[in-house]
């Protein structure tokens, strides 16, 4: 039995190894920035929903408030370069732990929710830090933050108008919260995480500590997503509540997830593989006709896959999931 | 008048064949609009105007009185063809970065206009100054846009420094002419980056006028109620509100003084939302007395001879008036036009190069303004502002007094 | 002074009575099935536009056409769920998240749909008996468009209160007791389920149609009140009905006082904050069962 887990394990290794191989050479022969662009943004994407996951799928906690994470990684960063001159190379790492901490704070109060509680709570919260940061003036308020160009950087993470540094820039990130994940599959965490996510009095009866099992989910969830906000802001040189904070956005960070498939290692990939492109590729030869044909076609297709593959878009490849008869009903 | 509509919408219908036969030789200009979402009303009327202004340009028909105004192409450039491509920002700055690095990248686009709102010129004109592409601004009125040192930056608008720096000659002039001075206001503007920016002018300038701000209401957007804000402009009463908002909210306010039985003594508006169709539908006899600063007065047909043609052509195509929005897209599409038409090239470079150059007096466009002329950080100097007021539900200039067609009335709603 | 503190309060009220009901629907459906529908606002917004359409080609008064959208409401409730709730429900794993983004998918769709069908310009309904008129007691101004809605909207709950009372009531609370029991009693469970949300959407239904008397109408009009409306139930405490007309008002008077007193941007922020307070000590929320 523990034999067969290390093999499939290993196996996930090496899968990993080969796409992380094909995404590497992937830029190399697209020559135009816009493809580019949309396979930056999809990879982003793709780390932040495996943010997510780390949270709501192995831990069962239904965050419909990352965007909050998101956006004070980016403004961390970005007011730590801007004011300070610190390089977003490391400036990116402080986002990141300035966002693990505050979706500790956010946790503290917020898991001894259950269920809908909880999820309704998150949104709230992330509202009220979206609110209090168009109105503090001391980061920009509404005006927002512009990230002047520099010159071409490896260390403030800026290029005029190269694509390939991001490319390997989100991948990097990406890959580490895979691994994250794959790391966390496999430890003593995984598995209380997974029993806090089947059965909260079963795991408490097993001996696991729930509330700090979930404060530990969380601060790593929000750790890797302070981080995506903080390439996200180098990336685009411009930050405001709107685009960094917005409720939209905790949406579209859990989406590709749970559409891809929840407390998988590959499905947060796998939705943000088909997500992104869709939402980006419907927008820019749709959108162009004003009908709102683009929204209508992306809301059609989260319908459609949700209750088509409930258990993500992973299942179609046949990858093993838990034994039959193990339902989670409402998140607990 | 009749004569030319038909012949434009005649050759409007011809284009398509024609069009596409000389696909080859076509100048491609990008428009970043907010076509779905929150923005969209205004992003497609900017869409309609734009292909109005399109259609102008390329195809034959009566010569209007204006800056590009004969038609049939771009003379220097063999009759080539403008043709816009239209991309959907969603109002949002990441996906209009990314839609006018496709427009550069993928269609080729020599020059970008847009956007609407401020947070999305941001984004644009740092893309255009990355590509070495012009970026029009027709419509973003943030003044921090045309001050980051930006080398493709233009914007044919006024800025909201130069609107408000109107309104309150405005309220100097009107008080030396009739005996009302203004002495009191109250700012109202949203929480977005447009009513921070506004205000924070309004702020500036009433000090500088010696006018008291009797308060300074900041307030959340789209909001499902305005009354408790309405209860605070009725507590300070102030001579004149001014009001920086987008339309829902224009129409939400003015309903919320009514019905807590508040009469301001004046309103005199940052444009945006207060010059929107649906606002004068929406908030109906309310809306009269309203004032307004504009770059557009439709009324100025007198000076502007242009007006009436554009204007019927657009309402035929899109059942309105032209407004401060779409006039500004209209014009800006003009001032590029002539530029690439003048630097007998579609090469960015020498687009740019043209555009430095223009030099055009006001009479040659359908805004009241002095003229078009850049100075070094991109921004028209001679986009000189009106102040038009409501009655009978549309808007009338009535400053400068010179292209005035009514007197001021003091007192909103009926 | 005194005329200004009861104007605030009043607001509040009246605005506070428009949430509530807009909670309602919400509230009802959640209790009967563990469903949080995040499509609500859209469906809300189609009644404001059901509305519009009625009052722009038929010319009936607001009031009048109650009956009319709130069977449309119904109508298109009971759809939503024979075509997708009862496909998301009936999936075997995943089945919180499953109806979560499934709604949410509704939502994005009908937003998409009612921009193709409309454009996104402004409307809204100026004329009818009660357009604009206010009437003034003692200094204090009523406007009676928000009035009629607040009797609407007690005459609603009070309905659905009624509705608990009769064998349709009955079979409602059963199934909110034990969904698979009631299948033994010879109740089908389905059938309650639709007509639960065929409920719900007429209640919202309602709401959209006397909020269109005062309120703009356009496809993002939903948002604007979607998150009042979650905050409201869970407040409340999910699927109670008397929490959520409690929770309406305490919020609709929070936000006007926040906004009167303190600053008017930040008036959300005082209503979020109170409900992480209540939330804290009462983690079901005010009425909500634990």
């Amino acid at each position: 039995m523990d034999n067969l887990i290390t093999r499939r394990r290993r196996g996930e290794l090496w899968i990993g190894a080969v796409i992380l191989v094909v995404l590497i050479l992937l830029p190399l022969p697209i020559a135009d920035a816009y493809t580019r662009n949309l396979i930056i943004i999809s990879i982003l994407f793709a780390g932040l929903a495996q943010a997510w996951n780390i949270l709501g799928g192995y831990c069962g906690q239904i965050s419909l408030g990352h965007s909050l994470y998101f956006g004070i990684g980016a403004y961390v960063s970005t007011l730590l370069f801007v004011r300070l001159g610190v390089p977003p190379l490391v400036g990116m790492f402080a986002g990141g732990l300035i966002g693990g901490l505050i979706a500790l704070l956010v946790g503290w109060p917020c898991f001894r929710l259950s269920g809908h509680y909880y999820a309704i709570a998150t949104v709230v919260v992330a509202e009220i830090g979206y609110l209090l940061f168009l109105n503090w003036d001391f980061v920009g308020g509404a005006m927002g933050v512009y990230i002047p160009f520099k010159g071409d950087s490896w260390v403030a993470l800026q290029f005029r108008t190269q694509k390939l540094p991001y490319h390997y820039l989100v991948l990097a990130f990406a890959t580490a919260t895979w691994i994250a994940a794959w790391v966390i599959e496999g430890s003593r965490w995984g598995f209380s995480w997974r029993a806090v996510k089947d059965d909260v009095i079963a795991a408490r009866s097993l001996g696991v500590r729930v509330f700090p099992s979930k404060m530990a989910a969380a601060a790593i969830s929000g750790f890797f997503t302070g981080m995506g906000g903080a390439i996200y802001a180098q990336y685009v040189g411009y930050i405001d509540p709107d685009s960094t904070m917005n409720g939209q956005l905790a949406i579209l960070i859990a989406l590709p997830a749970v559409l891809g498939g929840v407390g998988t290692l590959w499905g947060p990939f796998l939705g943000a593989a088909v997500l992104t492109p869709l939402s980006e590729l419907s927008r820019s030869y749709l959108g162009g006709s004003g009908r709102g044909v683009d929204l209508m076609l992306y809301g059609l297709v989260i319908v459609v896959v949700a209750l088509a593959r409930p258990a993500g878009l992973v299942s179609l490849f046949g990858i093993r999931r838990r034994p039959k008869g193990v339902a989670d009903g409402s998140p607990a | 008048m009749k004569r030319i509509v038909t012949s434009l919408l005649a050759a409007a219908a011809a284009v398509v064949v024609h069009g596409q036969a000389r696909a080859a030789d076509d100048v491609v200009i990008g428009a970043v609009y907010p076509l779905t979402g929150n923005g969209a009303a205004v992003g497609l009327d900017a869409k309609a105007v734009l292909e109005v202004g399109q259609d102008l340009l390329n195809n034959k028909h009566d010569a209007i009185p204006m800056l590009m105004g004969k038609g049939g192409g771009l003379a220097h450039l063999g009759g080539a063809h403008i043709r816009i491509v239209f991309a959907d920002s969603q109002n949002d700055p990441q996906k209009a970065r990314a839609e006018a690095e496709r427009l550069i990248t993928q269609e080729h686009a020599v020059a970008i206009i847009g956007s609407y709102t401020s947070a999305t010129a941001a984004t644009i004109s740092q893309v255009t100054e990355r590509y070495e592409v012009p970026y029009m601004s027709a419509d973003n009125s943030s003044p921090s846009l045309n001050q980051r040192g930006l080398k493709w930056f233009f914007r044919t608008s006024p800025h909201d420094e130069m609107f408000t720096a109107a309104m309150f000659q405005f309220f100097k002039d009107i008080g030396a002419k009739t005996g009302h001075p203004v002495k009191s206001v109250a700012l109202f503007y949203e929480d977005s980056i447009f009513g921070s920016d506004s205000s924070a002018v309004q702020r500036k300038l009433a000090g500088a006028a010696g006018i008291n701000v009797a308060a300074d209401i900041k307030y959340r957007a789209s909001s499902p109620s305005l009354s408790a804000e309405a209860q605070r402009l009725k507590a300070a009463d102030a001579d004149v509100i001014m009001p920086s908002s987008y339309t829902s909210d224009a129409i939400l306010i003015l309903r919320a003084m009514n019905e807590i039985g508040y009469k301001p003594k004046a309103v005199m508006a940052q444009a945006a939302g207060f010059q929107e169709q649906g606002f004068l539908t929406g908030a109906g006899p309310l809306a009269e007395g309203v004032m307004s600063r504009s770059s557009f007065a439709l009324d100025a047909t007198k000076s502007r001879p242009a007006i009436p043609a554009v204007n019927a052509v657009y309402k035929a195509k899109n059942n309105k008036d032209l407004n401060d929005n779409t006039s500004r897209e209209f014009t800006a599409l003009m001032v590029l036009a002539d530029a690439v038409d003048r630097a007998g090239s579609a090469k960015p470079d020498d687009i740019r190069k043209a555009l430095i150059a223009t030099n055009v007096p006001g009479n040659q466009t359908i805004m009241p303004w002095a003229g078009i002329k850049f100075d070094e950080t991109g921004q028209n100097t001679e986009g000189t502002p009106v102040v038009q007021q409501v009655t009978n539900g549309t808007y009338h200039t009535i400053w400068p007094f010179d292209l005035a067609v009514q007197e001021t009335v003091w007192g909103v709603g009926k | 002074m005194t005329a200004m503190v009861f104007q605030v309060a009043i607001g509040g009220l009246l605005m506070g009575l428009i949430y509530a009901l807009v909670a309602a629907g919400l509230s009802l459906i959640f209790g009967l099935m563990d469903i949080v529908n995040f499509a609500h606002g859209e469906l809300m917004m189609l009644a404001m536009f059901a509305a519009f359409v009625i009052w722009q080609y038929a010319g009936l008064d607001p009031l009048m056409m109650l009956p009319i959208v709130a069977i449309l409401l119904f109508g298109l409730g009971v759809l939503i769920y024979r075509g997708l709730i009862a496909r998301a429900l009936s999936v075997n794993f995943n089945r919180g998240m499953v109806q979560i983004f499934v709604t949410f998918g509704l939502a994005i769709f009908i937003r998409g749909a009612a921009q193709f069908v409309f454009g996104g310009e402004f409307k809204s309904i100026n004329t009818g008996w009660l357009a604009g008129r206010t009437a003034e007691i003692a200094g204090v101004y009523l406007p009676l468009p928000q009035v009629a809605a607040s009797f609407v909207c007690l005459a609603a709950f009070a309905g659905l209160l009624l509705i608990s009372r009769t064998e349709f009531g009955r079979a409602l609370e059963a199934t909110r007791e034990d969904r698979d029991a009631v299948a033994l009693i010879g109740i089908d469970r389905d059938h309650i389920f639709a007509l639960g949300w065929g409920l719900g959407a007429a209640t919202v239904g309602v709401a959209g149609v006397m909020l269109a008397g005062f309120y703009y109408v356009a496809p993002n009009v939903g948002a604007n009140f979607a998150l009042i409306a979650y905050v409201t139930v869970a407040l409340g405490g999910f699927g109670s009905l008397l929490g959520a007309l409690v929770a309406g008002v305490l919020i609709g008077e929070v936000e006007a006082i926040t906004a009167a007193v303190l600053e008017p941007s930040l008036k959300q922020v005082g209503v979020f904050g109170i409900y992480m307070i209540v939330l804290m000590v009462r983690p079901r929320g005010l009425f909500g069962k634990l």
